[in-house]
């Protein structure tokens, strides 16, 4: 066997392995040629998941009879005009796609410059190219992608069912649209509408805004925060999700650098420690991220599909971000999610218990008619009412009599009116466990261990960051742990922050570090597992959380042990104290385990319930 | 099987017994104890399979046999039997099973046959030597506490036991560490013991010994050992259990012999003044002790809370001030095995091991990692 050039039609039909993955990467690389050619209204329309056939019609600039020609060529591209691959402005780049999926597919492009008279098509198929022939068409370009993969039918083999497919069609077209808000987009698979997200008006924020809350939805819009963050060359903006919103994998962060969908692993990893110990473990928040970085300081030529870049500076993007999102949290702190909540379950139980609810007004009947200032405690009402109501045969008294133990709020004092905040003034304690409160729109249900929880555990962490050092326990017997060469580098680099907490190791050797200190929090620890975790932390996410969250979860430990216990009867000033305190805490609209510590039911939904509205 | 016994007997021995028997176990057979009559008495073993008891008492014999019967149980029903009472046990009875009669009371328990009980072989066992019941009791409270409870390191977790060779006297070392403080006692080595392999005793079995150790009135406890298995015989109870299977680390080379500054402070007063200030430094456990000329103040405090404590306690320092942090319930635990007087520390710096022993005895020593607060 001799080496030789390989023929072009196989060098693109390797670069396709790399690029076109499924339909929806072909979809993903026809729509940001759309974008890149300033159109304003995009329309995807597929067949078979886009296995049968896959077209993306625009209103760009289209092309020349000859520019259709080069197009289709390798390596032909219109987004380099200066020949700086360290300038990128443009999504595309490579001048791959084209001919990568007309070397996979049937490939139809036809097209028509602005301002010219004359529309041309041309057509690949397999790679061989045809013609450029005149046809009919309006101002702009359509390219048509039938039987993709026929060429390499293992490929088409790995593709999943239709609906899948299409699915996926239409996550990439949301993403991408998401980073567009000024273009409409519009989707539609086997002639029925998918996706249809009309052009944003306004300025940027403005219109990004409103797109987020047309493909997100407006349950993401009511339990999410903005972010927004600059430093001299990045800059951050977006909506994340407040900690008691999650979802159980994370493919709903949606990141964009400089507009670009991405799933870069610094990102995802910057996000998962700013949620850290305010998400339950294995939850993921809902994010729509977009970052912008002057291209000279960022290398998007790392990845095939580009779904990865790197930062000239990884640190400081890092840093900028977890800050961003933390400030926003801090902010929106003590909110906690509305749905999911009071707000479900009482739906829930409408419908499936529409027998019980019959009954159940009327034991409210009892709690208005006869006043509560009369009646502090829920037992006597009931013990007092008049004979039909104990005839109930649903309500079981003696049992309500000992669940029930309402504490009514007296007449409060000037004094603690004036401090009310936005949870309101406290009305009762029932169950011991939970405190109801009262706003101008809204009641809200405390869950007052989780609220006091998280209150105890941002003192005992303000209080740990206190000391100019975490103290530390020196080992007599110093721990050498075993590592591969990359880990131990790994360690070391972070040793000064390791040690700020700590931890103090030293090199030890070729592939094993020593411990000298270890946080005297953490008593007779396997030191062992700990260096163990953070390596790989450090090597997966590039960051040392897992001493920090180690740290925090003895402290959440004490807190919970600390904290004011579900079945405590607490008097009126107690738990008035409890929601102020709450206001004045970070993070307080959940406990250190991720739960929310109140839900809030508008007056509005009560409302709709009795179907007042 | 058919015997008669009185309730406090048989009680202590279930007691004894009952400890090793885990709660919860897979293997049926290990929740029984082995219960046989024969013409030495009454013996009852039980084993988890690591660690065997065996126990011999005197009853009235009406029948030989062996059979096995759930441990804790039997526990339970002697323990609230009425006290003098007279119990009487039988083997089979007329539904196969264990019954337990005391005055009105009946109980009937299910059984497991003998040959399903499982024994840790009865080895010889090379190395033989006996020890004082209150010697060797004492050499377990003064290091046990220092034993690592971290299972990671297993070899830690126990007492190291071997001879040493100390110029002209040999003695016997038991050293336990778990990385922050070592306990070192020594002690006379008896006779038999001279060519002994180093040990590790887990932590389980000293625990259990030393329980034993309490409730016996044996003058002397003989050990007999071998490198995987121990075996402690008093009078009628015999503990035996496998050793640690792992290498003790190279204490020595930590404990510093170069330490020059010398503290020596009141034991009663040190610690009643630690166990005080420590109140305030409940979360962090950190202690500052500051070692001036001829006295000693200690510090503690809580910055979150704002709360902080100092006292200061007459003692013979003559070398320049020290500032040295320790974790302050290590430090409690090395004082309250210190029976003489007066403790003496000694340092080389705030980041270098310190010495602890009793002026007066100088059989045990310690050694305390500080903390950096």
């Amino acid at each position: 066997m001799t080496i030789r050039v390989l023929p072009s039609n196989l060098v693109n039909q390797i670069a396709a392995g790399e690029v076109i993955e499924r339909p929806a990467s072909a979809l993903k690389e026809l729509v940001e040629n759309a974008i890149d050619a300033g159109a304003h209204k995009i329309e995807v329309s597929l067949t078979g998941g886009g296995k049968n056939m896959l077209s993306v019609t625009d209103d760009g600039i289209g092309m020349t009879a000859d520019e259709l020609s080069l197009a289709v060529e390798r390596h032909a591209t219109s987004k380099l005009p200066d020949g700086d691959l360290f300038q990128i402005n443009f999504l595309g780049f490579r001048g791959e796609a084209l001919p990568s999926i007309g070397s996979v597919a049937k490939l139809s492009i036809s097209s028509r410059k602005k301002g010219s008279a004359e529309g041309y098509k041309i057509t690949v198929e397999g790679g061989k190219k045809g013609a450029v022939e005149p046809t009919a068409i309006s101002s702009g370009t359509r390219i048509e992608v039938r039987d993709l993969f026929y060429t390499t039918p293992a490929r088409l083999k790995f593709l999943k069912a239709d609906s899948s497919e299409t699915a996926q069609c239409v996550d990439m077209l949301q993403r991408i649209a998401l980073a567009n808000p000024h273009i409409a987009f519009y989707l539609y698979a086997d002639g029925r509408k998918k996706l249809a997200l009309n052009d944003c008006n306004g300025a940027v924020p403005e219109a990004r805004r409103q797109r987020v809350a047309d493909v997100m939805g407006t349950e993401f819009k009511e339990n999410s925060v903005p972010i927004t963050a600059q430093n001299e060359f990045c800059d951050i903006s977006g909506f994340v999700s407040l900690p008691t919103y999650h979802k159980a994998n994370s493919l709903s962060e949606y990141l964009f650098v400089n507009n670009r969908p991405v799933r870069d692993k610094l990102i995802l990893g910057a996000i998962k420690g700013a949620y850290q110990d305010m998400m339950m473990s294995g939850r993921y928040p809902v994010c729509a991220i977009f970052i912008h970085v002057n291209p000279r300081y960022v290398d998007v030529n790392v990845h095939p599909t580009k779904a990865e870049v790197r930062f000239y500076d990884n640190g400081s993007v890092r840093s900028l971000l977890v800050g961003a999102i933390r400030n926003a949290l801090s902010f929106g702190s003590q909110h906690s999610a509305n749905t999911g909540g009071l707000e479900h379950l009482l739906m829930r139980q409408i419908t499936a218990e529409t027998e019980r609810m019959k009954v159940i007004p009327k034991i409210g009947d009892l709690l208005v008619h006869d006043s509560a200032r009369e009646y502090p405690h829920f037992q006597r009402p009931i013990s007092t009412a008049p004979a039909h109501h104990r005839s109930m045969p649903e309500v079981n008294l003696p049992q309500l009599e000992r669940e029930f133990s309402v504490r009514v709020a007296d007449e409060p004092s000037p004094q603690t009116l004036e401090q009310v905040g936005e949870l309101g003034l406290a009305k009762a304690q029932f169950h011991n466990t939970y405190i109801i409160s009262q706003t101008e729109d809204s009641i809200i249900i405390v869950d007052q261990h989780a609220a006091h929880e998280r209150i105890t555990m941002e003192h005992l962490k303000q209080s740990i960051t206190k000391h100019e050092r975490i103290p530390a326990q020196m080992l007599l017997i110093p721990e050498i742990v075993d590592l591969s060469a990359l880990d131990k580098e790994n360690i070391l680099e972070y040793s000064k922050t390791l040690a700020e907490l700590g931890l103090v190791v030293e090199e030890f050797g070729a592939s094993a570090i020593l411990v000298r200190e270890i946080p005297a929090l953490l008593g007779d620890t396997d030191i062992q597992k700990l260096i163990k975790d953070l390596a790989a932390e450090i090597s997966e996410w590039g960051n040392a959380y897992a001493l920090t969250d180690k740290i925090h979860h003895i402290c959440a430990t004490i807190a919970c042990h600390g904290s004011v216990r579900a079945g405590r009867a607490l008097n009126i000033e107690e738990m008035n104290r409890l929601l102020r305190d709450m206001e004045k805490t970070e993070h307080s609209g959940q406990c250190n385990h991720g739960r929310p510590t109140y839900v809030k039911v508008r007056l509005v939904d009560i409302e709709k319930l009795f179907e007042r509205r | 099987m058919k015997f008669i016994i009185e309730k406090a007997v048989l009680l202590k021995t279930l007691g004894h017994v009952q400890n090793i028997v885990e709660k919860r176990n897979t293997v049926p057979v290990l929740s029984n104890v082995r219960i046989e009559a024969d013409s030495n008495g009454i013996s009852f073993k039980a084993t988890d399979m690591d660690t065997e008891i065996t126990e011999v008492i005197d009853a009235k014999i009406l029948e030989n046999g062996a059979i096995t019967a759930p441990a804790h149980m039997m526990y339970d029903i002697v323990r609230k039997l009425a006290d003098g009472a007279e119990v009487e046990l039988t083997y089979p009875d007329e539904k196969d099973l264990l019954k337990i009669a005391s005055g009105r009371s009946e109980f009937s328990l299910p059984t497991i046959g003998v040959e399903d009980f499982p024994a840790i072989s009865a080895d010889t066992l090379p190395t033989n030597f006996e020890m004082k019941r209150d010697e060797l009791k004492d050499v377990i409270d003064r290091t046990q506490f220092a034993a690592s409870t971290e299972e990671t390191r297993y070899y830690l977790n126990g007492l190291y036991i071997h001879p040493k060779d100390e110029g002209e006297t040999k003695v016997l070392r038991i050293v336990a560490t778990d990385g922050h403080r070592l306990a070192c006692v020594e002690s006379p080595l008896p006779q038999g013991a001279e060519n002994m392999q180093g040990v590790i005793l887990p932590r389980k079995t000293v625990a259990e010994i030393r329980k034993l150790l309490d409730d016996s009135a044996a003058e002397t406890v003989k050990i007999a050992l071998s490198d995987s298995k121990v075996r402690f015989s008093l009078e009628d109870i015999t503990l035996a259990s496998k050793l640690i299977d792992g290498t003790y680390p190279d204490y020595e080379r930590v404990i510093p012999t170069d330490n020059n500054k010398i503290l020596e402070v009141g034991v009663k007063s040190l610690a009643t003044a630690v166990d005080r200030v420590s109140v305030v430094a409940e979360r962090t456990r950190a202690i500052k002790v500051i070692a001036n000329k001829n006295h000693v103040i200690l510090t503690t405090s809580s910055p979150d809370l704002g709360s902080s404590a100092i006292e200061e306690i007459e003692a013979v320092y003559d070398s320049e001030s020290l500032e040295i942090g320790y974790n302050f319930r290590y430090l409690l635990d090395i004082l309250s095995e210190i029976k003489g007087d007066t403790a003496r520390f000694s340092f080389k710096d705030s980041s270098s091991p310190s010495v602890i022993h009793d002026t007066s005895d100088s059989s045990a020593i310690y050694v305390l990692m500080p903390m950096r607060v």
